[in-house]
């Protein structure tokens, strides 16, 4: 087997494994009691993604794909703290 | 060797990304699911992505992209190792000074310091 035939089967087979992680991850923010639970899935939801995307770029050998997922970590990042801001003090800044 | 390597990394951040989502699912209260979602970002996201690079590097088959692949796995890993504690850290900040009910509570001697409810 050579090592083209072993990344493509190896990116299809970590596939469902992710797709149930995204699963259980998308419960928590359906359910979730409070905003932070909410904020908390939507982040770990966005850095499973970028890691996604980037086992995508290899699979589609496309180079484009890497850039969505460097945006990704940083859209959660940004997500976190304008959350944390709004929670403690009901305002964004101006 | 490094595909090899770059393989474990992807298998071992996607067995933490399992762990991290069944922990944000089972626990509690806000603060311990907090635990549970650093080892989702951190195990699941920020090595697998080091795994990324090394495979795109170990690929021929990829040209001229595995360059571009690999840069960008690893600026975006660096890039989670430095703001998902950060973010996790302004949310616990923000979650314990607006007052979140947390249901099984022990004690809280922050709250008690800040002269809380009781």
């Amino acid at each position: 087997m050579d090592v083209e035939t072993l990344v493509n089967v190896f990116i299809i087979a970590v596939f469902p494994l992710f797709v149930a992680s995204l699963v259980l991850y998308v419960v928590r923010l359906i359910k979730g009691p409070t905003i932070p639970d909410m904020i908390l899935a939507v982040d770990c939801i966005s850095y499973d993604l970028s890691l996604f995307m980037a086992l995508l770029a290899i699979y589609f050998r496309s180079s484009f794909l890497i850039v969505g997922a460097i945006s990704l970590a940083l859209w959660a990042y940004a997500l976190d703290l304008y959350a944390a801001k709004w929670m403690e003090g009901r305002e964004l800044g101006e | 060797m490094a595909l090899i390597a770059g393989l474990a990394l992807v298998v071992i951040g996607v067995f933490c990304d399992l762990v991290g989502s069944i922990g944000l699912l089972r626990f509690p209260n806000f603060f311990v699911r907090l635990h549970a979602a650093t080892v989702g970002t951190i195990g699941g996201a920020a090595y697998p992505l080091l795994g990324v690079a090394l495979i795109a590097l170990a690929c021929d088959f990829l040209g001229q992209a595995r360059w571009f692949i690999a840069t960008g796995s690893i600026l975006t890993s660096i890039i989670v190792i430095l703001t998902a504690p950060a973010g996790s850290h302004a949310l616990a900040r923000a979650a314990h000074r607006s007052r979140l009910p947390v249901e099984p509570k022990v004690c809280d001697l922050l709250e008690e310091d800040r002269g809380g409810r009781e």
